[in-house]
């Protein structure tokens, strides 16, 4: 900052140099007050575990002083990577990601456009004003109505499939371990559709009528209009959005999870169920491993911004607007 | 749409009126019958075939539950962590906010990269975990409160408001003298009532909402909120329900888990009961809540 005085934009630093930078800084104390317990905040609850990383390279033990433990270099990570139960965390992860990237992601899409062709208004609203409910629920409560509607005794899922004759008996659905792929995706969906389809019908409103008009001069169909008109016009708002989600791809929900496994307490399941997310939690807080599962931690930060950056990058490469 | 509808277009109608019926179906009925099954009685309901009104209707599932002192103590800790956590976080958050949106601050670029990081790129829960340890915030009310004070986002759609405040405003006031203090107290927070409203709604839901700060910071039985309690009771049910249906192999139906002293209450009741308690708030303020929460949505598409 000090001697840069080549081309300044004009009226931000006319004085410039370190002195100048104190006198203006001291001119407007007032107004940096107010700015500083804030960013002081940020420094300590999100800047600080940022460096706290470095105990992944560390052998953090009980008491020690945050960053002054032994370092030990990679050892945690080389665990990690040959930890079966890392794998299997791992494939849990990726699984239940993609399978939510594959159903809960573009399902808000379609209901935001099948929502757009409904010409009452009433109705409409009506619908969307239901389906944003769940958003607004917290996982806990979510968790305790799918598992009353799911439930083996008087559930209304079983009653219903017994009372049509497809099952002769109640399914466990939430205790058997294979079902729990499948379950994470429904009440995820359950949860989390009308919300995420404000978006894309926030953008669909601001369509411009006209192009619509000349799609029907055109000879544009209901369904040619509904593809070339309106899905084309949001995909700049869903490319943006998936480029969100992919950098979020190993993050699978730790909320959701943790209250749907019951804490993770059936083992059965868990071999389904436990994500990075939960996998560091366990054995990190509860387990005491605070080096190892930083490492875990660390790991799926990484690779996280790494998916991020790459997806903007190929998005901006095709043409998209990006971050 | 002048066009007249033709028999392909009543079709499509029918069907997406038809999936609009089952999304919200869908949506609401584990709603009504979980409320349909707390207002009936809790031997009536062990016969099952509860649907969307009580058949034997009762408010003794809910006297039960507010009797629980646990439960009683925990609301109490709820209400008080939305309602501390508003205030001081919409405190911090706007005088943040606020500062921010002066072009002419110092040090607002190194300012705005140090919000920005934070947003993509975290240090994990570990290292947070040890943080909170070392601030002496575990076990304490205050572990509610001090960690989100501000919040990026939050701060990111203040701004947006804020720098559309017309600058003629706060520049009349620091001519006749008023600091940025009084301009942030007196003028801007005053006329800012649209998106103080909304960071409310957003902070008290995210309070109201929140268990997963309870579950690794408090032992403290005390000091647990609501989501605290339901999430235990659902364990136990849970674990109750797995012994029913062990007993149930042996012999016939059994009713789920009696607890209490002579009285019938089944674990189902309970926990129904005490998710409507926990999800009343929001309900009831949710036809106010969508609308700003929608606002706010929007503002943050406009990317901050």
């Amino acid at each position: 900052m000090v001697g840069n005085t080549v081309i300044q934009p004009i009226g931000i630093r006319k004085r410039g140099g370190i002195n100048g930078f104190v006198k203006e800084f001291l001119k407007q104390v007032d107004l940096q007050l107010l700015v500083i317990p804030g960013i002081i905040h940020i420094i300590i609850f999100s800047y600080i575990p940022m460096y706290g990383v470095i105990m992944a390279f560390q052998e953090f033990r009980l008491g020690d002083f945050p960053g002054m433990s032994e370092w030990v270099g990679l050892k945690h990570f080389r665990y990690l990577f040959t930890d079966p139960n890392f794998g299997l965390v791992l494939r849990n992860t990726i699984v239940i990601s993609l399978l939510k990237l594959l159903i809960c992601f573009p399902a808000p899409i379609i209901f935001a456009i099948l929502i757009n062709e409904i010409l009452n208004m009433r109705f409409r609203k009506t619908v969307q004003t239901i389906s944003y409910l769940p958003h607004f629920i917290s996982w806990v409560v979510a968790g305790t109505l799918m598992f009353d509607f799911f439930s083996v005794d008087n559930g209304a899922v079983n009653s219903a499939l017994l009372a049509l004759g497809i099952i002769d008996r109640p399914i466990h659905f939430f205790g058997v371990g294979e079902y729990f792929w499948g379950m994470a995706v429904i009440t995820d969906l359950w949860k989390s559709l009308g919300w995420n389809a404000i978006i894309y019908i926030a953008a669909i409103t601001s369509i411009d009528p006209d192009l619509y008009e000349a799609a029907e001069i055109d000879g544009a169909g209901r369904y040619a209009k509904m593809w070339h008109i309106t899905f084309k016009s949001i995909l700049p708002t869903v490319i943006l959005l998936l480029i969100f989600s992919v950098g979020n791809l190993l993050n699978a929900n730790f909320d959701q999870i943790m209250v749907l496994t019951n804490q993770m307490t059936n083992p059965k399941l868990r071999a389904f169920a436990d994500v990075i997310d939960t996998y560091v939690y366990r054995v990190g807080i509860s387990g005491n491993r605070s080096s190892y599962a930083a490492a875990a931690g660390l790991f799926k930060s990484v690779i996280n911004v790494m998916l991020l950056l790459t997806a903007n990058k190929i998005a901006s490469r095709t043409g998209h607007e990006v971050l | 749409m002048k066009r007249k509808k033709t028999f392909g277009d009543w079709i499509f109608d029918t069907i997406n009126v038809i999936i609009m019926l089952i999304v919200v179906f869908v949506t609401l009925y584990p709603f009504i019958n979980s409320l349909a099954i707390s207002l009936n009685d809790a031997d009536d309901t062990v016969r099952g075939g509860i649907t969307f009104y009580p058949r034997v209707f009762t408010l003794r599932n809910y006297e039960l539950i507010f009797q629980n002192k646990l439960v009683y103590n925990a609301y109490l800790i709820s209400i008080a962590r939305t309602i501390i956590g508003i205030i001081t976080g919409l405190l911090f958050t706007a005088a943040l906010a606020f500062g921010m949106a002066h072009s002419n601050l110092k040090g607002r670029r190194f300012y705005t990269i140090l919000c920005i990081i934070p947003m993509y790129f975290g240090g994990g829960l570990i290292p947070y975990y040890f943080l909170i340890r070392s601030l002496g915030l575990m076990n304490s009310f205050w572990v509610y409160i001090i960690p989100s004070l501000v919040g990026i986002w939050n701060m990111l759609l203040m701004r947006t408001y804020f720098m559309g405040i017309p600058s003629a405003l706060e520049e009349s006031a620091r001519i006749d003298g008023a600091n940025y203090f009084t301009v942030f107290f007196r003028i801007i927070l005053p006329i800012s009532t649209p998106i103080l409203a909304t960071i409310a709604l957003f902070i008290g839901v995210g309070q109201w909402n929140a268990w997963f700060d309870a579950y690794i910071f408090i032992t403290e039985q005390s000091l647990k909120p609501i989501q605290s309690v339901l999430l235990s009771i659902i364990s136990e049910a849970q674990f109750a329900q797995r012994m029913a249906q062990a007993a149930a192999a042996q012999a016939g139906p059994v009713d789920v888990g009696r607890v209490g002293k002579g009285v019938h209450v089944n674990v189902r009741s309970l926990t129904m009961a005490t998710m409507m308690v926990t999800v009343l708030p929001i309900v009831m303020v949710y036809p106010f809540l969508q609308r700003y929460f929608i606002k706010g949505v929007m503002i943050g598409s406009l990317k901050g």
